[in-house]
């Protein structure tokens, strides 16, 4: 068992009995979808007002709705394709509305180097599941690089609640450039070697 | 860059373009250098505009000069 399989069977626990409340409730997965950006909306609010801590605190409320709809939906056989659809729309709007508070909060400071670095992170953010989505348009799986939506949403919780944000964005910078890099680069072999394979 | 490459090399390269699962020793790996970058270094240094304190690396630079 490693380190972080541990976590994430420890944090799976209290996540398991509130998947089972909803199933119970019989909650619709799009609703849970919803919610959970909404209250994405608020901690980037809370960031943008420079409240690291309770923004954190909201973040991990919001990432419950975002980690359970897709569970919920499969407990309650309501798996759909728009269902999905719905999902990766509505995280991008998670993920870009913080990048926005961050920006609002550092545009406020004055600080234009760091507008710059959160743009930039958002900018690669975005891109990281768009080459994903465009690839899988075109090979079967493109599931490489490390700096996936997950990875960037702890980052943010940790960012938050220790207050060194500014390394966290430059952590999801960093990682987010070579996760575009590596996806296009895998794309273009395996595209190569179907090419090839045909010849 | 398989064989050729020197170890730190084939280390770099694995850990940029990375094709590994989650809950991996690698994954661990990378989490620990991740956190230990955010946590080690001194905000300063990365001129944080919210950050207050000097980290943990930093408290050690200013105990060494004084």
């Amino acid at each position: 068992m490693t380190f972080t399989g541990l976590v994430g069977r420890i944090c799976m626990l209290p996540l398991q009995l509130i998947i089972r409340a909803c199933v119970a409730l019989r909650i619709h997965p799009n609703v849970l979808t919803f919610v959970g950006v909404l209250i994405n909306v608020l901690a980037a609010w809370a960031l943008g007002l420079g409240q690291f801590l309770t923004a954190g605190v909201i973040m991990i409320v919001a990432n419950i709705f975002d980690f359970i709809d897709g569970k919920v939906a499969h407990e309650l056989n309501a798996v759909s394709p728009f269902g999905g659809f719905w999902d990766s729309v509505i995280d991008r709007f998670s993920d870009i509305s913080l990048f926005i508070g961050l920006i609002y909060l550092y545009s406020s400071l004055d600080r234009t180097d760091y507008v710059m670095i959160t743009a930039l992170a958002m900018m690669f953010a975005i891109m990281t599941s768009y080459t994903r989505a465009r690839a899988e348009s075109l090979i079967q799986k493109c599931k490489v690089g490390f700096m996936e939506r997950p990875e960037r949403i702890v980052l943010f919780m940790i960012g938050a609640f220790t207050n060194r944000m500014a390394a966290v964005l430059w952590v999801i910078l960093v990682l987010s450039i070579f996760t575009v890099a590596d996806r296009i680069i895998y794309t273009y072999r395996e595209l190569r070697s179907t090419r090839e394979a045909i010849a | 860059m398989k064989r050729a490459a020197s170890l730190p090399a084939r280390v770099l390269w694995n850990a940029f373009f990375w094709t590994y699962e989650r809950a991996t020793w690698q994954y661990d790996v990378m989490v620990i250098a991740i956190l230990a970058f955010v946590w080690l270094t001194p905000p300063s240094w990365l001129g944080d505009p919210m950050a207050s304190g000097s980290g943990p690396i930093g408290w050690l630079l200013e105990q060494a000069g004084r």
